[in-house]
């Protein structure tokens, strides 16, 4: 009979347990846990090789409160030195005493010396973290990537903001910057590729930030920066080998399919000032054959539209959108200088920018052991160019 | 068992024993032809002019032989009885009925002049349509069988009356459509009521506890509603109905979970339109629940549950919020319930100030004061607002929210998700009265998810749902 | 509470025992057998298959399996024989309990959480393996659709990002990485062995076992449609991917917009993990109730020490689940093909699949 009424409010008496319990966990609220309020939301770093390590800028956000009227997000960069990366992230804590969470690092910059190094040799440690997103974007720059980091943007709250929106699709689309992410990086590593590219950031003083900062306030202010992206790292074995200028890296982007409503200027002798061309349609493939030889063949099939002429034009022109087909003709003639340079540039890198060793892997693995390390420098080269206007 | 024996005085005594409160008077009068009588009543409740003018008056020129049967028959009162216990009796004079005793006579006649103190039939507060029919029950269990008959005017309806409550002897009127409830399952309410020993039953709710196969869960198992289109509605499928004297709230068993989800509307408008408003109750229930909990387990567990930019809002917002982000919620939940709780309660003209103080003002100057968050309190607010969107729900549902929001604030995530696993364990487990509560998502059946979350077209419905077991499946040729 | 219907079993074959293969299999798979471990997969559900097929043909003679066991080698051996397999089911409840653990403890949580953190999930268990299994049925209604939904959008995000070239060359491993990956998958492929547990509780109906195969297949299709857009998704470094459902939909462009919306679908599918988690412990507990013949405590009891021991395990083995894994798929992973093809073979060779008269 007792055990029976035992049984029988047993379940009654678990849940009165279990309730204490969660009330207690709740109200302690603290399994090691960090909470929002203990958290560094890093929103950048920026990695430079320095003599015993390496030297790390993160850019931490800080909210500027509730008042909308002072909306945005306020940042502040903390520079740390280690051995590791790992290192310099962890003296964060130390340092401010907040927790850093990668979870939201939209961007990795890396300086002009780490890059020429192989790059995996830190950036394994954001792909051996669980909670660190590998979708970031990731970019090489001139000089030191901390410095960047660090410097005021003139357009945006924050610099990494206003790099990351040079990223944007509108960007990648307008074929002005190659992007890549840590993922797409890693395959391209640790594929047979070994290779892949990295969006190369200039900074520039915005002319008379500083200067005006002054008159207004009185004091000194920090100087405004602007950034570009339209050159791009090459990297083979994950170290940068090269750099394409900013029409190889629209070549680059061309020959990828990626652009519409892009411009490129193409020279006009007729009038004896460059046009201004806008892509409409862009089918540009990389495409590999292999027989006796590989043959790889680089084609380039662009629609266009006249975009702006650098001189005046009767209203008829303008209304129409023709291009002359002398221009045309240079505009192919100009991109194919453009194709050429950049394959030249990757074959004599070694860098498999377009993934044909990974293309020959796939198809056919005999050849693929055949001609894996000379396939870039070995292979014939076509380049056949087709611009058409919309007429 | 005392029986009415053939002295008057003797019968009236023996009465005034068993009902011996003061209220309890007697009448004694003589008519037809110098017979004497005794009308006993109970004063509060008894109609006293209609005693008056069906019985004293009916009776004084009455010369026909002095047998009760006959006697009953002059009464003018339309609702006649003979009865020969004492016990029989007091209940009677107890519900309102006087009986009239005679001399020489083993029996007496119950005359059925109660005097009902009844509100008008009105539009439930609870249960509001736009469209649709606005009559409401009442508190008279027989005003609420009239509001059934009138709309089920067909010989299959059954009601049946019970009596619930030693004291009490609440009437309880169970009313199925025979050939149409369920097998067995007025049987089985039946019985579940006469064993109830409950001394006093104040309102129908007081039976669900008595109806439901697990009456210690939080998960309700007893439909309920306070509209006679909707009873009917019920009853119509294969449901079994209970209407409760005293109580404006009847119930329908067997309960579907589903069934609180649809509103009596949705069979007046358009499918689309009623598949879109259910599909917004449970968006609106569903948010009302997990929200607050989710929105604390990412603020403590998982930030990346919140895109960027609404992060570094929310932080900003909580920055110097002296709580942790788990009790601040708590508080502004606490709040949320107490104003609900007493805008409920307080007297009306009271009650708009209050709401004003409690809605605006206190939480105007809690978020000035840097006490809460703004995100917190429009969190709460809306989520406070959903509930409302499954109203019949609302006592499991605001339970729900609160255990969420302690686990949330506990472990996280995963623990919103193995409690919800666990709800819906539970909520696919019971059963009740043959029909599986959870039905027609788990067991699944495919016919009866036309009316669910989803509404088709009437032409679609034709037959009754499977879930209930009603032997009668087609309702529509 | 009724039988499992047909419908709840195919329910369970299609949609839920597929979730419990998408976390850490095709990670480990591509550890072994690179962008070939679509065959080692191939082959686990072709047996997987047989098995079911095996195992549902015995639903007809209507009699659980103590019953059956003890027709043919009587109560003592049936009785010895049911407890082994329950010992097996507890054994193969290990390595899907660590792997959620560790899958809630990244997926869950930005940092790494305590290991209370987890603790409710023991709780949970407790409850369900003291719960009767037939009552299982009714949920596998519910969490059905919710692993589909929860499956089809992570596809549906994944496949933006997507290259199933990935998938080339068809063949490139050998043929040891091939029998390494087949052999270590066994661990992952125990559902014939928990449907043993079921004969006696699954109503019948005409064509049950052909049925049931064909819906274990068509959740294999759903895992190797998973497993390509996995090795697409990641390439050459899906070697690094654990969980692997929690990361290919995260690259979903509308995710800088709206935030992880693909959480949603991840705990879709985690909830139903839960359950199929627990399953296997929560069959042998039934299994050995049914064998004892029921007495009144021994479900619930079996339950609580069961789930307190798989917590102990959980806490002793917190960082060394990796080799945890590596002794049940290299050491004995030959115990998973005992008691998940040869047991239904040989009780159907023994009994055969005709109905009782």
């Amino acid at each position: 009979m007792k055990a029976e009424k035992f049984f029988r409010t047993l379940p009654m008496k678990l849940s009165i347990l279990l309730f204490a319990l969660i009330l207690f966990t709740f109200f302690s609220n603290d399994f090691g846990l960090v909470d929002i309020q203990k958290t560094a939301i890093i929103l950048a770093v920026g990695i430079d090789k320095s003599d015993d390590g390496y030297t790390v800028a993160s850019q931490i956000a800080v909210p500027k409160g509730s008042d909308r009227t002072t909306g945005g997000t306020s940042s502040v960069e903390i520079v740390t030195e280690g051995a590791t990366v790992s290192d310099c992230i962890t003296q964060i804590y130390a340092r401010t005493g907040w927790v850093p969470k990668m979870v939201f690092c939209n961007l990795i910059l890396i300086g002009e010396e780490a890059v020429h190094e192989d790059v995996f040799g830190f950036l394994n440690y954001f792909l051996r973290n669980e909670y660190m997103s590998d979708s970031c974007f990731l970019a090489a720059c001139e000089g030191s990537a901390c410095r960047v980091i660090s410097s005021r943007s003139a357009v945006a709250d924050a610099s990494s903001l206003a790099i990351t929106g040079l990223f944007s699709d509108a960007a990648k689309k307008a074929g002005r910057v190659m992007t890549i992410t840590l993922k797409d990086l890693s395959i391209g590593y640790y594929g047979v590729s070994k290779s892949g590219y990295l969006p190369y950031v200039r900074m520039r003083l915005q002319e008379g930030s500083q200067s005006s900062g002054e008159e207004e306030s009185g004091s000194s202010t920090a100087p405004q920066y602007v950034y570009s992206a339209e050159e791009t790292a090459i990297l083979s074995n994950g170290a940068m080998v090269g750099l394409l200028t900013d029409s190889e890296t629209l070549a680059f982007s061309l020959l990828k399919g990626n652009v519409f409503a892009g411009t490129f200027n193409a020279p006009d002798e007729q009038k004896g000032r460059p046009v201004t061309l806008t892509v409409l349609s862009d089918d540009g493939k990389v495409e590999l054959k292999v027989g006796a030889r590989p043959e790889v063949t680089l084609h380039l099939d662009l629609r266009v539209r006249l975009c702006c002429r650098g001189v005046t034009a009767p209203l008829e022109d303008i209304a129409g959108d023709s291009v002359p087909d002398s221009v045309l003709a240079n505009a192919e003639e100009k991109l194919d200088g453009d194709i050429l340079s950049l394959w030249r540039k990757i074959a004599a890198a070694d860098c498999d920018l377009f993934g044909l060793r990974r293309t020959l892997y796939r198809t056919s693995l005999k050849e693929y052991g055949r001609w894996k390390e000379t396939l870039l420098t070995g292979a014939a080269v076509t380049r056949e160019l087709h611009v058409s206007t919309t007429n | 068992m005392k029986f009415v024996s053939g002295d008057l005085a003797k019968t009236r005594d023996a009465l005034k024993k068993l009902l011996p409160a003061e209220d309890i008077l007697t009448f004694p009068f003589r008519a037809a032809g110098g017979l004497d009588f005794c009308a006993v009543f109970a004063d509060p409740v008894t109609d006293k002019e209609l005693l008056g003018e069906q019985v004293v008056r009916a009776l004084l020129p009455y010369d026909g032989p002095h047998r009760a049967e006959e006697i009953a028959k002059r009464v003018t009162s339309p609702e006649l009885r003979i009865e020969r216990t004492l016990e029989g009796l007091a209940k009677e004079v107890l519900a309102g009925n006087p009986v009239l005793l005679f001399s020489d006579m083993d029996a007496a006649v119950v005359v059925g002049t109660k005097k009902l103190f009844l509100r008008s039939i009105s539009e439930p507060s609870t249960d509001i349509a736009v469209k649709g029919p606005r009559e409401g029950f009442i508190e008279d269990v027989k005003v609420n069988t009239s509001l059934v008959r009138r709309r089920l005017k067909t010989e299959e309806l059954r009601i049946e009356m019970l009596e619930v409550g030693r004291r009490s002897q609440t009437t309880v009127a169970l009313c199925y459509l025979e050939g149409t409830a369920a097998d067995g399952v007025a049987d089985e309410v039946r019985n579940k009521l006469r064993e109830i020993d409950i001394d006093f039953v104040a309102d129908s709710s007081y039976l669900t506890h008595f109806l439901s196969a697990r009456p210690y869960s939080l998960i309700k198992q007893v439909g309920s509603t306070e509209k006679p289109d909707i009873f009917c509605a019920k009853l119509a499928e294969g449901r079994v109905g209970l209407l409760a004297d005293g109580s404006p709230i009847a119930l329908t068993v067997p309960y579907l979970f589903v069934e609180d989800f649809q509103s009596s509307e949705d069979y007046f408008v358009p499918a689309y339109r009623a598949t879109f408003t259910r599909l917004l109750r449970l968006f609106a229930l569903l948010v009302a629940i997990y929200l607050p909990a989710f929105y604390v387990a990412a603020q403590l567990f998982k930030l990346q549950l919140f895109p960027i930019r609404l992060l570094l809002t929310i932080a900003g917002s909580i920055r110097d919020i002296p709580f942790s982000p788990s009790l601040e919620m708590l508080i502004v939940l606490f709040v949320l319930e107490i104003l609900n709780e007493a805008s409920v309660r307080m007297p009306k003209y009271v009650g708009m100030a209050l709401s004003v103080v409690g809605a605006l003002v206190l939480g105007e100057t809690a978020v000035s004061a840097g006490f809460v968050s703004t995100p917190a309190i429009i969190i709460i607010a809306f989520s406070g607002i959903g509930l409302y969107a499954v109203p019949n729900l609302i006592e499991e549902t605001s339970v729900v929210r609160l255990a969420m929001l302690l686990i949330a604030g506990s472990v996280g995530t995963y623990g919103i998700i193995l409690a919800t696993g666990f709800i819906l364990y539970r909520l696919v487990t019971t059963e009740n009265f043959g029909s599986p509560l959870f039905a027609p998502f788990a067991p699944t059946v495919g016919r009866d998810l036309r009316d669910s979350v989803l509404k088709y077209n009437m032409g679609s419905l034709k037959k009754r749902p499977v879930s209930i077991g009603s032997p009668n499946r087609r309702r529509m040729k | 509470m009724s039988k499992i219907s047909p419908r709840q079993l195919y329910f369970f074959l299609a949609c839920v025992a597929p979730v419990g293969k998408l976390v850490l299999l095709p990670t480990h798979l591509a550890n072994i057998a690179g962008n070939d471990f679509l065959y080692p997969l191939l082959v686990q559900y072709v047996i997987g298959a047989a098995a079911v097929f095996c195992t549902l043909l015995l639903v007809r003679r209507g009699k659980t399996l103590p019953v059956l066991l003890e027709e043919v080698c009587g109560k003592a051996v049936s009785r010895i024989l049911c407890t082994l397999l329950s010992l097996f089911l507890f054994y193969a409840t290990l390595v899907p309990l660590l792997e959620q653990k560790t899958f809630v403890q990244s997926v869950f949580y930005d940092t790494l959480p305590s290991l209370a953190a987890f603790a409710p999930f023991f709780l949970f268990a407790a409850y369900l393996m003291a719960a009767p299994l037939e009552r299982q049925g009714r949920m596998w209604d519910l969490l059905a659709p919710v692993a589909a939904v929860g499956l089809a959008g992570i596809l549906v995000l994944s496949f933006g990002s997507a290259d199933y070239g990935a998938l080339l060359p068809a063949v490139s491993m050998g043929f040891k990485s091939f029998s390494e990956g087949t052999m270590s998958a066994t661990s992952w492929f125990y559902d014939s062995a928990i449907l043993l547990t079921m004969l006696g509780k699954v109503e019948e109906e005409k064509g049950i076992a052909v049925k049931g195969m064909l819906f274990y297949l068509l959740g294999g299709a759903a895992v190797g449609l998973f497993f390509a857009t996995f090795c697409a998704v990641f390439a050459d470094t899906a070697v690094n991917q654990l969980f692997a459902f929690s990361k290919t939909s995260k690259y979903f462009a509308g995710i800088t917009v709206l935030g992880r919306i693909d959480y949603f679908f991840i705990f879709l599918l985690a909830m139903v993990m839960a359950f199929y988690c627990v399953l296997p412990a929560q069959a042998g507990v039934d299994l050995l109730v049914g064998a004892f013949h029921k007495p009144r405590f021994l479900g619930p009891a079996v339950a609580v020490l069961l789930a307190a021991a798989y917590f102990t395990v959980s806490v002793s083995l917190d960082y060394r689940f990796g080799e945890l894994v590596k002794a049940v798929t290299s050491t004995s992973f030959w115990v998973f093909p005992v008691f998940t093809v040869l047991a239904p073979v040989l009780l159907l060779a023994l009994r055969g699949g005709r109905r009782e008269s």
